[in-house]
Protein backbone atom coordinates (compact mmCIF):
# COMPACT_ATOMS: atom_id res chain seq x y z
CA UNK A 1 0.00 0.00 0.00
CA UNK A 2 2.56 2.51 0.70
CA UNK A 3 4.93 1.40 -1.86
CA UNK A 4 6.36 4.27 -3.82
CA UNK A 5 4.05 4.59 -7.13
CA UNK A 6 6.61 3.21 -10.25
CA UNK A 7 4.36 5.07 -12.68
CA UNK A 8 3.70 8.99 -11.83
CA UNK A 9 0.30 9.19 -13.37
CA UNK A 10 1.38 12.66 -14.45
CA UNK A 11 4.58 11.52 -16.72
CA UNK A 12 2.57 8.61 -17.44
CA UNK A 13 0.23 10.32 -19.84
CA UNK A 14 -3.58 10.48 -19.00
CA UNK A 15 -4.08 7.33 -17.30
CA UNK A 16 -4.58 7.80 -13.10
CA UNK A 17 -3.47 5.07 -10.79
CA UNK A 18 -4.28 4.14 -7.30
CA UNK A 19 -1.63 5.55 -5.39
CA UNK A 20 -1.23 6.48 -2.05
CA UNK A 21 2.43 8.67 -2.60
CA UNK A 22 2.94 12.06 -1.00
CA UNK A 23 2.41 14.98 -4.12
CA UNK A 24 5.62 16.49 -3.29
CA UNK A 25 7.14 13.46 -3.39
CA UNK A 26 5.74 12.59 -6.42
CA UNK A 27 7.21 12.88 -10.04
CA UNK A 28 5.16 15.31 -11.46
CA UNK A 29 5.83 17.65 -8.12
CA UNK A 30 7.40 21.23 -10.03
CA UNK A 31 4.70 20.96 -12.80
CA UNK A 32 2.02 20.82 -9.36
CA UNK A 33 4.18 23.13 -7.24
CA UNK A 34 2.82 26.19 -9.58
CA UNK A 35 -0.83 24.83 -9.71
CA UNK A 36 -1.74 24.75 -6.03
CA UNK A 37 -5.17 26.04 -5.71
CA UNK A 38 -7.21 28.10 -2.98
CA UNK A 39 -9.02 24.14 -2.90
CA UNK A 40 -5.86 22.18 -1.65
CA UNK A 41 -4.88 24.65 0.60
CA UNK A 42 -8.10 24.11 2.42
CA UNK A 43 -7.35 20.76 2.20
CA UNK A 44 -4.09 20.34 3.10
CA UNK A 45 -4.96 22.52 6.03
CA UNK A 46 -7.71 19.78 7.15
CA UNK A 47 -4.80 16.92 6.50
CA UNK A 48 -2.78 18.77 8.76
CA UNK A 49 -5.07 18.67 11.36
CA UNK A 50 -6.00 14.59 10.45
CA UNK A 51 -2.22 14.15 10.53
CA UNK A 52 -1.62 15.63 14.03
CA UNK A 53 -4.18 13.65 15.90
CA UNK A 54 -3.00 10.84 14.18
CA UNK A 55 1.03 11.50 15.53
CA UNK A 56 -0.77 12.86 19.07
CA UNK A 57 -3.20 10.21 18.74
CA UNK A 58 -1.35 7.49 21.32
CA UNK A 59 0.26 10.27 23.67
CA UNK A 60 -2.98 11.78 24.63
CA UNK A 61 -6.09 10.61 26.19
CA UNK A 62 -8.38 11.65 23.94
CA UNK A 63 -6.29 11.47 20.62
CA UNK A 64 -8.09 8.83 19.31
CA UNK A 65 -11.68 10.11 20.07
CA UNK A 66 -10.19 13.98 18.13
CA UNK A 67 -9.18 11.67 15.28
CA UNK A 68 -12.70 10.31 14.81
CA UNK A 69 -13.74 13.48 15.11
CA UNK A 70 -12.32 14.68 12.69
CA UNK A 71 -12.40 12.40 10.14
CA UNK A 72 -16.44 11.37 10.83
CA UNK A 73 -18.90 13.25 8.85
CA UNK A 74 -19.85 12.23 5.70
CA UNK A 75 -21.11 9.02 6.82
CA UNK A 76 -23.22 10.26 9.04
CA UNK A 77 -23.96 13.31 7.43
CA UNK A 78 -26.19 10.61 4.63
CA UNK A 79 -27.51 8.61 6.57
CA UNK A 80 -29.45 10.99 8.73
CA UNK A 81 -29.44 13.10 5.23
CA UNK A 82 -31.46 10.15 4.09
CA UNK A 83 -33.87 10.23 7.39
CA UNK A 84 -35.45 12.47 5.30
CA UNK A 85 -39.18 13.93 5.34
CA UNK A 86 -40.53 10.87 2.64
CA UNK A 87 -38.99 8.45 5.02
CA UNK A 88 -39.99 9.54 8.32
CA UNK A 89 -43.67 9.85 6.42
CA UNK A 90 -42.72 5.97 5.32
CA UNK A 91 -41.64 5.17 9.17
CA UNK A 92 -44.80 7.02 10.25
CA UNK A 93 -46.72 4.99 8.26
CA UNK A 94 -45.35 1.97 9.09
CA UNK A 95 -45.86 2.64 12.96
CA UNK A 96 -49.71 3.83 12.22
CA UNK A 97 -50.85 1.02 10.25
CA UNK A 98 -49.20 -1.84 11.52
CA UNK A 99 -48.27 -0.69 15.08
CA UNK A 100 -45.35 -2.56 16.74
CA UNK A 101 -43.74 -5.63 14.60
CA UNK A 102 -42.41 -6.72 11.02
CA UNK A 103 -41.44 -3.10 10.46
CA UNK A 104 -39.32 -2.49 13.17
CA UNK A 105 -36.62 -5.40 12.27
CA UNK A 106 -37.21 -4.64 8.58
CA UNK A 107 -36.10 -1.34 9.41
CA UNK A 108 -32.36 -2.30 10.96
CA UNK A 109 -31.92 -5.19 8.32
CA UNK A 110 -32.32 -2.26 5.47
CA UNK A 111 -29.89 0.18 7.57
CA UNK A 112 -27.72 -3.16 7.35
CA UNK A 113 -28.13 -3.13 3.58
CA UNK A 114 -27.73 0.79 3.68
CA UNK A 115 -24.36 0.08 5.40
CA UNK A 116 -22.88 -2.50 3.10
CA UNK A 117 -23.43 -0.25 0.35
CA UNK A 118 -22.33 3.02 1.29
CA UNK A 119 -18.88 1.48 2.69
CA UNK A 120 -18.13 0.29 -0.60
CA UNK A 121 -17.98 4.44 -1.41
CA UNK A 122 -16.15 5.31 1.25
CA UNK A 123 -13.03 3.20 -0.22
CA UNK A 124 -13.96 4.42 -3.73
CA UNK A 125 -13.84 8.08 -2.63
CA UNK A 126 -10.75 7.33 -0.46
CA UNK A 127 -8.44 5.39 -3.15
CA UNK A 128 -9.63 7.10 -6.48
CA UNK A 129 -10.14 10.82 -5.02
CA UNK A 130 -12.86 11.05 -7.47
CA UNK A 131 -16.33 11.36 -7.23
CA UNK A 132 -19.14 8.40 -8.23
CA UNK A 133 -20.30 10.14 -11.41
CA UNK A 134 -16.69 11.12 -12.11
CA UNK A 135 -15.41 7.47 -11.96
CA UNK A 136 -18.52 6.15 -14.03
CA UNK A 137 -17.91 8.40 -16.62
CA UNK A 138 -14.37 7.30 -16.80
CA UNK A 139 -14.76 3.60 -16.50
CA UNK A 140 -17.89 3.24 -18.31
CA UNK A 141 -18.13 6.23 -20.75
CA UNK A 142 -20.72 8.77 -21.29
CA UNK A 143 -23.31 6.76 -22.67
CA UNK A 144 -23.85 4.93 -19.17
CA UNK A 145 -22.60 7.83 -18.20
CA UNK A 146 -25.42 10.03 -18.69
CA UNK A 147 -27.97 7.35 -18.01
CA UNK A 148 -26.34 7.13 -14.41
CA UNK A 149 -26.90 10.57 -14.32
CA UNK A 150 -30.35 10.53 -15.79
CA UNK A 151 -31.22 8.50 -12.83
CA UNK A 152 -29.16 10.71 -10.06
CA UNK A 153 -31.00 13.78 -11.27
CA UNK A 154 -34.51 13.02 -11.92
CA UNK A 155 -34.72 11.06 -8.56
CA UNK A 156 -33.04 13.59 -6.64
CA UNK A 157 -35.14 16.29 -7.86
CA UNK A 158 -38.26 14.41 -7.19
CA UNK A 159 -37.14 13.87 -3.16
CA UNK A 160 -35.45 17.44 -3.21
CA UNK A 161 -39.02 18.12 -3.83
CA UNK A 162 -40.59 15.97 -1.36
CA UNK A 163 -37.68 17.54 1.37
CA UNK A 164 -39.79 20.85 1.10
CA UNK A 165 -42.61 19.74 1.57
CA UNK A 166 -41.34 18.55 5.18
CA UNK A 167 -40.16 21.37 5.75
CA UNK A 168 -43.73 23.73 5.13
CA UNK A 169 -45.57 20.34 6.59
CA UNK A 170 -43.47 20.64 9.93
CA UNK A 171 -43.55 24.22 9.78
CA UNK A 172 -47.30 24.21 8.87
CA UNK A 173 -47.83 22.53 12.32
CA UNK A 174 -47.15 25.89 13.70
CA UNK A 175 -48.52 27.96 11.54
CA UNK A 176 -45.91 29.07 9.58
CA UNK A 177 -47.10 30.08 6.05
CA UNK A 178 -45.58 28.22 3.37
CA UNK A 179 -43.59 30.65 2.01
CA UNK A 180 -41.83 31.76 4.67
CA UNK A 181 -41.38 27.99 5.93
CA UNK A 182 -39.79 27.31 2.31
CA UNK A 183 -38.20 30.74 2.18
CA UNK A 184 -36.45 29.91 5.48
CA UNK A 185 -35.30 26.76 4.41
CA UNK A 186 -33.64 28.34 1.24
CA UNK A 187 -31.80 30.72 3.45
CA UNK A 188 -30.38 28.04 5.49
CA UNK A 189 -29.19 26.36 2.25
CA UNK A 190 -27.59 29.15 1.21
CA UNK A 191 -26.38 29.70 4.45
CA UNK A 192 -24.31 26.44 5.06
CA UNK A 193 -22.99 26.70 1.30
CA UNK A 194 -21.30 30.20 1.28
CA UNK A 195 -18.75 29.12 3.53
CA UNK A 196 -16.64 28.15 1.07
CA UNK A 197 -15.43 26.06 3.14
CA UNK A 198 -16.20 21.85 3.52
CA UNK A 199 -14.98 21.59 7.16
CA UNK A 200 -17.74 24.47 8.35
CA UNK A 201 -20.65 22.96 5.45
CA UNK A 202 -20.22 19.79 7.03
CA UNK A 203 -20.05 20.77 10.99
CA UNK A 204 -23.21 22.97 10.35
CA UNK A 205 -25.23 20.11 8.52
CA UNK A 206 -23.91 17.84 11.03
CA UNK A 207 -25.24 19.99 13.99
CA UNK A 208 -29.17 20.07 12.13
CA UNK A 209 -28.89 16.36 11.35
CA UNK A 210 -28.65 16.20 15.43
CA UNK A 211 -32.38 17.34 15.15
CA UNK A 212 -33.04 14.17 13.82
CA UNK A 213 -32.88 13.17 16.99
CA UNK A 214 -36.04 14.84 17.86
CA UNK A 215 -37.97 12.01 17.01
CA UNK A 216 -37.11 9.41 20.71
CA UNK A 217 -38.65 12.14 23.06
CA UNK A 218 -41.89 11.94 20.90
CA UNK A 219 -41.68 8.25 20.57
CA UNK A 220 -41.09 8.11 24.59
CA UNK A 221 -43.82 10.40 25.30
CA UNK A 222 -46.13 7.94 23.31
CA UNK A 223 -45.10 5.31 25.77
CA UNK A 224 -44.44 2.20 23.60
CA UNK A 225 -44.79 -1.28 24.95
CA UNK A 226 -41.18 -2.36 25.43
CA UNK A 227 -41.64 -5.62 25.59
CA UNK A 228 -43.33 -6.47 22.26
CA UNK A 229 -40.61 -3.87 20.59
CA UNK A 230 -38.32 -6.27 22.20
CA UNK A 231 -40.72 -9.63 21.30
CA UNK A 232 -40.95 -7.79 17.20
CA UNK A 233 -37.05 -7.18 17.20
CA UNK A 234 -36.37 -11.54 18.22
CA UNK A 235 -39.67 -12.60 16.09
CA UNK A 236 -40.01 -10.36 13.43
CA UNK A 237 -43.66 -10.59 14.49
CA UNK A 238 -46.85 -9.85 14.44
CA UNK A 239 -46.40 -10.39 10.36
CA UNK A 240 -48.78 -7.16 8.87
CA UNK A 241 -52.28 -8.12 7.85
CA UNK A 242 -54.48 -6.68 5.27
CA UNK A 243 -53.88 -5.81 1.55
CA UNK A 244 -50.75 -7.69 0.54
CA UNK A 245 -50.35 -4.74 -2.17
CA UNK A 246 -50.27 -2.34 0.44
CA UNK A 247 -47.78 -3.66 2.55
CA UNK A 248 -46.01 -4.92 -0.84
CA UNK A 249 -45.94 -0.80 -1.41
CA UNK A 250 -44.61 0.08 2.47
CA UNK A 251 -41.95 -2.27 2.22
CA UNK A 252 -40.30 -0.83 -0.94
CA UNK A 253 -40.89 2.35 0.45
CA UNK A 254 -39.02 1.87 3.67
CA UNK A 255 -36.09 -0.03 1.66
CA UNK A 256 -36.39 3.55 -0.23
CA UNK A 257 -36.40 5.56 3.33
CA UNK A 258 -32.32 4.02 3.68
CA UNK A 259 -30.85 2.87 0.23
CA UNK A 260 -30.62 5.58 -2.46
CA UNK A 261 -28.49 6.35 -5.34
CA UNK A 262 -28.45 9.90 -4.54
CA UNK A 263 -26.34 8.71 -0.79
CA UNK A 264 -24.13 6.38 -2.93
CA UNK A 265 -22.98 10.02 -5.20
CA UNK A 266 -23.16 12.10 -1.93
CA UNK A 267 -21.16 10.20 -0.15
CA UNK A 268 -18.27 9.21 -2.10
CA UNK A 269 -18.45 13.00 -3.53
CA UNK A 270 -18.25 14.29 0.31
CA UNK A 271 -15.45 11.31 0.82
CA UNK A 272 -13.13 13.40 -1.78
CA UNK A 273 -14.23 16.66 -1.00
CA UNK A 274 -13.02 15.83 3.00
CA UNK A 275 -9.65 14.67 1.91
CA UNK A 276 -9.98 11.07 3.05
CA UNK A 277 -7.36 9.08 2.08
CA UNK A 278 -6.66 5.12 2.10
CA UNK A 279 -5.20 5.01 5.75
CA UNK A 280 -8.75 6.51 6.61
CA UNK A 281 -10.64 4.19 5.32
CA UNK A 282 -11.68 2.25 8.60
CA UNK A 283 -12.13 5.89 10.15
CA UNK A 284 -14.65 5.96 7.36
CA UNK A 285 -16.21 2.92 7.82
CA UNK A 286 -16.72 4.34 11.50
CA UNK A 287 -18.32 7.28 10.25
CA UNK A 288 -20.84 5.15 7.97
CA UNK A 289 -21.31 2.29 10.72
CA UNK A 290 -22.36 5.51 13.23
CA UNK A 291 -24.62 6.92 10.85
CA UNK A 292 -26.18 3.45 10.33
CA UNK A 293 -27.17 2.92 14.28
CA UNK A 294 -28.37 6.80 14.63
CA UNK A 295 -30.44 6.65 11.56
CA UNK A 296 -31.68 3.39 12.57
CA UNK A 297 -32.93 4.36 16.21
CA UNK A 298 -33.78 7.52 14.78
CA UNK A 299 -36.11 5.60 12.60
CA UNK A 300 -37.73 3.40 14.68
CA UNK A 301 -38.61 6.27 17.32
CA UNK A 302 -40.58 7.68 14.09
CA UNK A 303 -42.57 4.21 14.05
CA UNK A 304 -42.89 4.70 17.53
CA UNK A 305 -44.09 7.41 17.81
CA UNK A 306 -46.85 7.11 15.11
CA UNK A 307 -48.14 3.54 17.19
CA UNK A 308 -50.74 5.38 19.19
CA UNK A 309 -52.70 6.39 15.80
CA UNK A 310 -52.36 2.26 15.07
CA UNK A 311 -53.94 1.97 18.69
CA UNK A 312 -56.91 4.37 18.14
CA UNK A 313 -57.76 2.82 14.96
CA UNK A 314 -57.33 6.07 13.49
CA UNK A 315 -57.09 5.80 9.58
CA UNK A 316 -54.01 7.24 8.65
CA UNK A 317 -53.31 5.75 4.55
CA UNK A 318 -53.71 9.34 3.37
CA UNK A 319 -51.69 11.40 6.21
CA UNK A 320 -49.00 14.23 5.21
CA UNK A 321 -46.65 15.12 7.64
CA UNK A 322 -48.51 17.75 8.93
CA UNK A 323 -51.47 15.17 9.46
CA UNK A 324 -49.49 12.98 11.08
CA UNK A 325 -48.71 15.21 14.05
CA UNK A 326 -51.86 17.24 14.24
CA UNK A 327 -53.27 13.45 14.71
CA UNK A 328 -50.96 12.42 17.31
CA UNK A 329 -51.22 15.78 19.47
CA UNK A 330 -54.53 14.27 21.78
CA UNK A 331 -52.53 10.98 22.05
CA UNK A 332 -49.39 11.72 22.82
CA UNK A 333 -49.78 15.91 23.61
CA UNK A 334 -48.99 18.59 22.34
CA UNK A 335 -45.48 18.61 23.18
CA UNK A 336 -45.19 15.12 22.02
CA UNK A 337 -46.87 16.49 18.31
CA UNK A 338 -44.65 19.68 18.22
CA UNK A 339 -41.70 17.63 18.34
CA UNK A 340 -43.00 15.54 15.60
CA UNK A 341 -43.10 18.52 13.46
CA UNK A 342 -40.55 19.73 14.17
CA UNK A 343 -38.46 16.61 13.56
CA UNK A 344 -40.21 16.21 9.62
CA UNK A 345 -38.86 20.24 9.35
CA UNK A 346 -35.15 19.03 10.15
CA UNK A 347 -35.31 16.06 8.19
CA UNK A 348 -36.03 18.31 4.77
CA UNK A 349 -33.88 20.96 5.62
CA UNK A 350 -31.08 18.81 6.20
CA UNK A 351 -32.25 15.86 3.17
CA UNK A 352 -32.19 19.71 1.02
CA UNK A 353 -28.67 20.30 1.70
CA UNK A 354 -27.14 16.95 1.59
CA UNK A 355 -29.11 16.09 -1.69
CA UNK A 356 -28.48 19.62 -3.50
CA UNK A 357 -25.05 19.19 -2.61
CA UNK A 358 -24.99 15.76 -4.32
CA UNK A 359 -26.96 17.03 -7.29
CA UNK A 360 -24.05 20.15 -7.54
CA UNK A 361 -20.95 17.52 -6.58
CA UNK A 362 -22.82 15.22 -9.61
CA UNK A 363 -22.85 17.86 -12.55
CA UNK A 364 -19.40 19.49 -11.56
CA UNK A 365 -17.57 15.91 -12.14
CA UNK A 366 -19.49 15.80 -15.37
CA UNK A 367 -19.24 18.93 -16.71
CA UNK A 368 -15.32 18.47 -15.38
CA UNK A 369 -15.85 22.60 -13.32
CA UNK A 370 -14.89 22.97 -9.83
CA UNK A 371 -16.87 21.17 -7.53
CA UNK A 372 -15.62 21.24 -4.08
CA UNK A 373 -17.60 23.05 -0.94
CA UNK A 374 -13.75 24.49 -0.36
CA UNK A 375 -14.18 26.57 -3.27
CA UNK A 376 -15.14 30.41 -2.95
CA UNK A 377 -18.17 31.48 -4.94
CA UNK A 378 -16.30 33.09 -7.89
CA UNK A 379 -13.87 29.90 -8.72
CA UNK A 380 -17.02 26.94 -8.70
CA UNK A 381 -20.04 29.20 -9.67
CA UNK A 382 -21.86 26.81 -11.61
CA UNK A 383 -21.33 23.43 -8.63
CA UNK A 384 -23.00 26.52 -6.63
CA UNK A 385 -25.45 27.80 -9.16
CA UNK A 386 -26.49 24.34 -9.11
CA UNK A 387 -27.05 23.65 -6.12
CA UNK A 388 -28.95 26.45 -5.01
CA UNK A 389 -30.79 26.14 -8.55
CA UNK A 390 -31.96 23.01 -7.90
CA UNK A 391 -33.06 23.76 -4.30
CA UNK A 392 -35.31 27.19 -5.37
CA UNK A 393 -36.63 25.00 -8.31
CA UNK A 394 -37.79 22.79 -6.03
CA UNK A 395 -39.28 25.26 -3.34
CA UNK A 396 -40.81 27.02 -6.08
CA UNK A 397 -42.86 23.52 -7.33
CA UNK A 398 -44.04 23.17 -3.16
CA UNK A 399 -45.70 26.67 -3.43
CA UNK A 400 -47.75 26.30 -6.64
CA UNK A 401 -51.53 25.86 -5.87
CA UNK A 402 -53.19 22.26 -6.19
CA UNK A 403 -49.50 21.20 -7.22
CA UNK A 404 -49.79 17.13 -6.83
CA UNK A 405 -47.68 17.24 -3.74
CA UNK A 406 -49.27 13.61 -2.80
CA UNK A 407 -48.21 12.27 -6.09
CA UNK A 408 -44.62 13.11 -5.14
CA UNK A 409 -44.57 11.88 -1.88
CA UNK A 410 -45.81 8.77 -2.61
CA UNK A 411 -43.62 7.98 -5.51
CA UNK A 412 -40.40 8.98 -4.26
CA UNK A 413 -39.22 6.62 -2.57
CA UNK A 414 -40.38 3.86 -4.82
CA UNK A 415 -38.52 5.48 -7.46
CA UNK A 416 -35.41 5.29 -5.54
CA UNK A 417 -35.73 1.41 -4.58
CA UNK A 418 -36.23 0.73 -8.26
CA UNK A 419 -33.41 2.87 -9.88
CA UNK A 420 -30.98 1.27 -7.38
CA UNK A 421 -30.28 -1.63 -8.79
CA UNK A 422 -28.27 0.01 -12.14
CA UNK A 423 -26.85 2.53 -9.20
CA UNK A 424 -25.48 -0.85 -7.52
CA UNK A 425 -24.21 -2.78 -10.51
CA UNK A 426 -21.90 0.44 -11.05
CA UNK A 427 -20.96 0.09 -7.56
CA UNK A 428 -20.16 -2.47 -7.54
CA UNK A 429 -17.87 -3.27 -10.96
CA UNK A 430 -16.14 0.08 -9.96
CA UNK A 431 -15.44 -1.91 -6.46
CA UNK A 432 -14.04 -4.67 -8.07
CA UNK A 433 -11.93 -2.92 -10.45
CA UNK A 434 -8.65 -3.62 -9.52
CA UNK A 435 -7.21 -1.07 -11.60
CA UNK A 436 -9.17 2.03 -9.84
CA UNK A 437 -8.82 0.39 -6.05
CA UNK A 438 -5.87 -1.11 -6.19
CA UNK A 439 -5.03 -3.58 -3.20
CA UNK A 440 -8.65 -1.86 -1.63
CA UNK A 441 -10.63 -4.47 -3.82
CA UNK A 442 -13.74 -5.58 -2.42
CA UNK A 443 -12.81 -8.78 -1.03
CA UNK A 444 -15.21 -12.16 -0.81
CA UNK A 445 -17.88 -11.43 1.41
CA UNK A 446 -18.49 -7.88 0.58
CA UNK A 447 -19.19 -9.00 -3.02
CA UNK A 448 -21.84 -11.52 -1.40
CA UNK A 449 -23.33 -9.04 0.04
CA UNK A 450 -23.28 -6.73 -2.84
CA UNK A 451 -24.64 -8.60 -4.61
CA UNK A 452 -27.60 -9.93 -1.95
CA UNK A 453 -28.51 -6.54 -1.55
CA UNK A 454 -29.06 -6.34 -5.65
CA UNK A 455 -30.93 -9.11 -6.32
CA UNK A 456 -33.12 -8.51 -2.92
CA UNK A 457 -33.88 -4.92 -4.41
CA UNK A 458 -34.50 -6.67 -7.82
CA UNK A 459 -37.35 -8.77 -6.34
CA UNK A 460 -38.65 -5.97 -4.41
CA UNK A 461 -39.26 -4.37 -7.61
CA UNK A 462 -40.09 -6.93 -9.46
CA UNK A 463 -42.86 -8.10 -6.65
CA UNK A 464 -44.66 -4.51 -6.61
CA UNK A 465 -44.50 -4.39 -10.62
CA UNK A 466 -45.75 -7.82 -11.33
CA UNK A 467 -48.48 -6.71 -8.42
CA UNK A 468 -49.12 -3.30 -10.08
CA UNK A 469 -50.13 -5.36 -13.30
CA UNK A 470 -51.50 -8.21 -11.73
CA UNK A 471 -53.15 -6.70 -8.92
CA UNK A 472 -55.25 -10.18 -8.22
CA UNK A 473 -52.58 -12.11 -7.97
CA UNK A 474 -51.42 -10.65 -4.24
CA UNK A 475 -55.52 -10.20 -3.25
CA UNK A 476 -55.29 -6.27 -4.16
CA UNK B 1 3.32 12.24 9.45
CA UNK B 2 0.13 11.99 7.51
CA UNK B 3 1.68 11.64 4.26
CA UNK B 4 4.30 9.17 2.73
CA UNK B 5 6.70 12.40 1.82
CA UNK B 6 9.95 9.86 3.43
CA UNK B 7 9.27 7.86 0.40
CA UNK B 8 10.95 9.78 -2.39
CA UNK B 9 11.55 8.13 -5.80
CA UNK B 10 15.15 8.24 -6.87
CA UNK B 11 13.59 10.56 -9.28
CA UNK B 12 15.62 13.87 -10.12
CA UNK B 13 12.36 16.04 -10.70
CA UNK B 14 11.03 14.86 -7.03
CA UNK B 15 10.56 18.07 -5.05
CA UNK B 16 12.37 18.04 -1.47
CA UNK B 17 10.00 16.86 1.14
CA UNK B 18 9.00 19.79 3.37
CA UNK B 19 9.72 18.37 7.17
CA UNK B 20 6.38 19.79 8.73
CA UNK B 21 6.65 19.99 12.41
CA UNK B 22 3.86 18.40 13.90
CA UNK B 23 3.91 20.65 16.96
CA UNK B 24 3.08 23.23 14.84
CA UNK B 25 -0.43 24.70 15.16
CA UNK B 26 -2.85 24.37 11.79
CA UNK B 27 -3.12 28.57 12.08
CA UNK B 28 0.54 29.16 11.98
CA UNK B 29 0.99 26.12 9.53
CA UNK B 30 2.88 27.90 6.45
CA UNK B 31 0.53 26.81 3.60
CA UNK B 32 1.63 30.10 1.55
CA UNK B 33 4.34 27.10 0.84
CA UNK B 34 3.08 25.17 -2.02
CA UNK B 35 5.61 22.33 -1.64
CA UNK B 36 3.55 22.00 2.32
CA UNK B 37 0.50 21.86 0.74
CA UNK B 38 1.37 19.24 -1.33
CA UNK B 39 3.45 17.49 1.16
CA UNK B 40 0.26 17.01 2.56
CA UNK B 41 -1.71 15.74 -0.01
CA UNK B 42 -1.11 12.54 -2.54
CA UNK B 43 0.09 12.66 -5.74
CA UNK B 44 -3.67 12.02 -7.11
CA UNK B 45 -5.57 14.12 -4.68
CA UNK B 46 -4.20 17.75 -6.05
CA UNK B 47 -6.55 19.60 -8.23
CA UNK B 48 -4.47 20.05 -10.77
CA UNK B 49 -2.81 16.60 -11.29
CA UNK B 50 -7.26 15.06 -11.15
CA UNK B 51 -7.85 17.54 -13.88
CA UNK B 52 -4.52 16.00 -16.09
CA UNK B 53 -5.15 12.56 -15.48
CA UNK B 54 -7.90 10.28 -15.76
CA UNK B 55 -8.35 6.49 -15.14
CA UNK B 56 -9.14 4.57 -18.91
CA UNK B 57 -12.46 3.28 -19.78
CA UNK B 58 -12.74 -0.69 -18.20
CA UNK B 59 -13.26 -2.68 -21.28
CA UNK B 60 -16.54 -4.16 -20.55
CA UNK B 61 -16.80 -7.59 -21.43
CA UNK B 62 -20.07 -9.28 -23.23
CA UNK B 63 -21.86 -10.57 -19.76
CA UNK B 64 -21.19 -7.00 -18.16
CA UNK B 65 -22.93 -4.86 -21.19
CA UNK B 66 -25.93 -7.29 -21.56
CA UNK B 67 -25.90 -7.19 -17.37
CA UNK B 68 -25.90 -3.14 -17.71
CA UNK B 69 -28.48 -3.20 -20.48
CA UNK B 70 -30.68 -6.04 -18.38
CA UNK B 71 -30.59 -3.35 -15.44
CA UNK B 72 -31.32 -0.53 -18.02
CA UNK B 73 -34.60 -2.17 -19.15
CA UNK B 74 -35.75 -2.67 -16.02
CA UNK B 75 -35.57 0.14 -14.86
CA UNK B 76 -37.25 1.67 -17.87
CA UNK B 77 -40.24 -1.12 -17.31
CA UNK B 78 -40.62 -0.24 -13.67
CA UNK B 79 -40.76 3.54 -14.02
CA UNK B 80 -44.06 2.39 -16.37
CA UNK B 81 -45.26 0.63 -13.64
CA UNK B 82 -44.94 3.42 -11.19
CA UNK B 83 -46.74 5.37 -13.87
CA UNK B 84 -49.82 2.79 -13.58
CA UNK B 85 -49.35 2.41 -9.74
CA UNK B 86 -49.45 6.31 -9.51
CA UNK B 87 -52.57 6.61 -12.46
CA UNK B 88 -54.56 3.27 -10.47
CA UNK B 89 -54.39 5.41 -6.57
CA UNK B 90 -55.30 8.58 -8.18
CA UNK B 91 -58.09 6.72 -9.96
CA UNK B 92 -59.23 5.27 -6.80
CA UNK B 93 -58.88 8.42 -4.80
CA UNK B 94 -61.08 10.01 -7.14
Amino acid sequence: MDAPDKNPSLLAGQTAHPTTQSAVASAAAPELIGLVTHEDVDRARDRWEVARARSKGGAKKFGGVRLLWLLVGPGVLVFLGENDAPSMLSYSADGSRYGVGFFIPFVVLTFIMGFIVQEMTVRLGAVTHRGHAELIFDRFGKFWGFFAMGDLIFGNFLTLVTEFIGVRAGLGFFGVRPAIAVGGALVIVVAAITTGRYWTWERITLSLAVFNGLFIPAAILARPDWHSVGHAMLTWMPFPGGGRYEILLLILATIGATVTPWMLFFQQSAVVDKGMQPRDINAGRFDTLLGALLASVFAIAAILATVPLFHHGINAADFQAAQFAEALEPLIGHTGAALFALGIFEAGIVAAIAISTSSAYAFGEVMQTGHSLNRPLRDAWPFYLTLFGSACAAAALVLIPHFPLEFVVLTVNVIAVLAMPPALAFLLLLVNDAEVMGEHVNGFWANVAGVAVTVLLIIAGLGFGLATVFPKWLGG
Amino acid sequence: MDSHYAEVPENQSALAPVDLPIDVKPEQLSLQDPRAVLSLLEADQVVAAKHRTHFGRMNLSFGTKTLLWALRVYVVAMMVIVLISVYQVIHAAH
